[in-house]
């Protein structure tokens, strides 16, 4: 379906919708945290192992929340979503260098999230089981060491077919849609 | 089960990766850069002995003094100091103060454990694995027949561990508080432990969406037998209340803070310790913060307390000024905590006074028996790492007090006044300044300021002062006259051949016995200032490279 029409996202569109979701995500998150009260006083400080499982919970809470829906019917998280390009599965995208040079396929495009995607999204749970478990790794990036993490993960974007670690590890590729 | 292992059981069992790729990277580095003596470490006889004791606690006396009586090191032969053997730590931030016997030195060394060390040589006799940050001098006891040594781990209490076999005895915690911080040392007494408590809320406080603050410090005792708690006083008897409100959903309480960091001085004649209290860190705030309590030490009951500055409300997201963060209190306190330890000390004409230093660079002495202040010097700008920030000592039979002044500029932090970082000498008695001792920077850079922030030791008629830019001080007692100074931003040769370099010298100070001179050199806990992991033992007459 529309498979051989569709264009590797670019890295700039892919960074700044990285961006935007590492706002968002974190902004929910810390909304959440502080409405459930899981690390306002000194009791929770006291068994620091219980307050940061419940601080992952309510951050992966928080991520299904911003991104759930649209993961689902559309293989977008917000950020993608508003920089219009999604998630699909590797094996949809029979790449042609021949047509990506071509304007038509460049052409903007404005997405509706809670209309059914024109193309097939990758399934829900290689987005949250796979995929989404490299989404932490972003804000370890300021860990000396561990920091080379996310910046592995982040490098293979330069490959030719622009697929991360995590996608290569999800089998998916970010198209232009 | 016993943790302790010896040196050679250590060898038998492979140790570690790392510390092979350490030691073997050590000694490459140590062979082409360092200089200095190490010794061979074979075979080591794993049990210390323990006929005699240079220290009963920190401040060397239970009285807090910080002088050591059994010193051949004086005025005639400090400059014959040379550097005897230097010991590789496995922390970059050394925050332990030595025992020392006849034969042993013990030490703790953050996140690897408790090692006792053969005082000629440095060699390891035996390590009581702990991976918490030792953080207290070493305490050692009797349970009966048995010897015991008496550790805190900063964050997880005090520890109680059989001195020949490292068997675990017992390990305490004070329960009544939901975040207590052990920073300061025990003192024994008896059959009884004092142990000091702060919170660490004030460092939790940095979390926006945190509460601030409910805690409050105090001071606990333990049966030295079991463990036991024998009583607790909280600094601050009222409970935390509701208070505002920020973001919406976060709730604030107070009062709170007035943490205890340092060991208690004890009187024996009143049967009372003293010790001083930081700042709250919330509104409202309470007359007991940046005090100085006089307890009883066998039932807490509190005897009298003079508090010098009201209105003190300061947390660690205070540092972050430009933030505007909830949890600064609103008005912002100086944040002049009484961070050293008091001290008991008796004048030429026979006065007894106890003596406080406060991180607003203020030394203040009272009447041991009602807290009256007898006098108060201002000695400095002050700041939040002093002022006086670790421990002053005392030289009675010269009839004066030495206070370090630190003065230190914190990057972000506003510091209004002139600092006049020193050691400064005072007339126990009246507080007539007698002498100062001061330098120059040796670098422009925030690393090099001088100042003085850690605790410091006398013994006949020196005074030995590390500063924060990595050089130790032998400093005439009566004339304030530098004898001998050692620069540690060096490498060392370490005779445990780790990558071994020292640093600022800060937290617990030196420690003298006999002829030796020992320090921990490395201290990059608070910014700005240079890590190193470096243990040095300085030995009058010894000749080696310097």
């Amino acid at each position: 379906m529309m498979s051989s029409e569709l264009l590797l996202a670019g890295r700039f569109r892919r960074l700044v919708a990285t961006l935007v979701d590492a706002v968002l995500v974190p902004a929910l998150a810390l909304l959440l945290l502080t409405i459930t009260d899981v690390m306002e006083d000194a009791d929770d400080y006291a068994n620091v192992g219980l307050m940061m499982l419940w601080v992952f919970l309510l951050a992966v809470v928080a991520y299904v929340i911003l991104n759930g829906y649209t993961l689902w019917r559309r293989g977008q998280t917000l950020g993608k979503w508003v920089m219009g390009i999604a998630i699909v599965p590797a094996s949809s995208l029979l790449y042609d260098s021949a047509k990506n040079d071509g304007d038509e396929h460049q052409r903007a495009y404005v997405p509706a999230p809670f209309v059914p995607a024109p193309f097939v999204p990758a399934p829900l749970w290689k987005l949250i089981f796979i995929r989404a478990l490299f989404f932490p790794l972003l804000f370890m990036a300021v860990v000396p060491w561990v920091a080379l993490l996310p910046v592995l993960d982040q490098a293979l974007i330069f490959g030719k077919r622009r697929r991360c670690l995590h996608d290569l590890v999800a089998g998916t590729v970010v198209v232009r849609v | 089960m016993s943790r302790l292992r010896n040196t050679r059981s250590r060898i038998a069992a492979g140790g570690r990766g790392l510390a092979r790729f350490m030691a073997v990277t050590g000694c490459l580095w140590a062979t082409f850069f360092a200089h200095g003596v190490v010794a061979e470490c074979g075979t080591v006889d794993p049990l210390p002995g323990f006929e005699s004791s240079y220290a009963r606690g920190w401040g060397i006396d239970q009285r807090n003094t910080r002088y050591q009586p059994r010193s051949t090191i004086d005025s005639g032969n400090a400059a014959k100091l040379t550097l005897k053997w230097a010991y590789g730590l496995a922390s970059t931030t050394p925050r332990s103060y030595p025992l020392v016997t006849e034969d042993t030195i013990f030490l703790g060394d953050g996140g690897r454990g408790l090692v006792a060390l053969e005082r000629e040589t440095g060699c390891e006799r035996w390590v009581y694995e702990h991976e918490g940050p030792i953080s207290s001098t070493i305490l050692q006891g009797w349970i009966g027949k048995r010897r015991i040594l008496i550790f805190n781990d900063r964050n997880d209490g005090m520890f109680a561990i059989d001195a020949v076999d490292g068997e675990f005895i017992w390990h305490a915690t004070v329960e009544d508080e939901p975040a207590p911080w052990y920073s300061g040392s025990p003192l024994l007494l008896g059959d009884t432990v004092i142990l000091p408590v702060s919170s660490k809320e004030v460092g939790y406080a940095v979390n926006p969406i945190y509460g601030c603050c409910t805690t409050s410090g105090g001071m606990a005792a333990f049966d030295i037998k079991t463990g036991a708690k024998l009583w607790y006083i909280p600094t601050i008897e009222a409970i935390a209340q509701p208070t505002e409100r920020h973001w919406l959903f976060v709730q604030e309480y107070g009062p709170s803070g007035a943490p205890v960091w340092a060991a208690p001085s004890y009187d024996a004649k009143r049967g009372l310790i003293f010790f001083g209290t930081g700042q709250n860190y919330s509104h409202p705030t309470t007359e007991t913060s940046d005090s100085i309590f006089a307890v009883v030490a066998k039932t807490g009951e509190v005897r009298w307390v003079r508090q010098f500055t009201a209105n003190d409300a300061y947390t660690a997201a205070c540092n972050l000024e430009a933030l505007n963060h909830p949890n600064c209190p609103d008005p912002t306190g100086p944040d002049v905590d009484f961070g050293a330890a008091t001290m008991l000390v008796k004048s030429k004409a026979g006065r007894e006074l106890v003596i406080a230093g406060q991180k607003s660079a203020d030394a203040h002495a009272m009447d041991p028996e009602t807290g009256e202040v007898v006098w108060t010097q201002k000695l400095g700008r002050g700041g939040i790492i002093g002022g006086v920030h670790w421990g002053m000592a005392a030289n009675e039979s010269l009839g004066l007090v030495y206070v370090p002044i630190s003065d230190k500029k914190i990057v972000g932090f506003s510091s209004p006044g002139e600092p006049t970082p020193g050691l400064y000498a005072l007339d126990i008695e009246t507080g007539e300044r007698r002498w100062k001792y001061s330098r120059g920077s040796r670098c422009p850079d925030l690393e090099c300021v001088f100042g003085f922030s850690a605790a410091i030791i006398a013994s006949n008629d020196i005074v030995v002062a590390g500063s924060m830019d990595g050089i130790l001080e032998v400093i005439a007692a009566e004339s304030g006259k530098r004898l001998w100074s050692h620069d540690s931003w060096r490498d060392y040769r370490s005779v445990n051949n780790v990558v071994t370099s020292g640093g600022a010298f800060d937290a617990h100070g030196a420690m003298i016995a006999d002829d030796l001179l020992l320090v921990s050199s490395g201290y990059s806990y608070v910014g700005q200032q240079r890590g190193g992991n470096a243990f040095l033992v300085f030995q009058i007459g010894v000749d080696d490279e310097q």
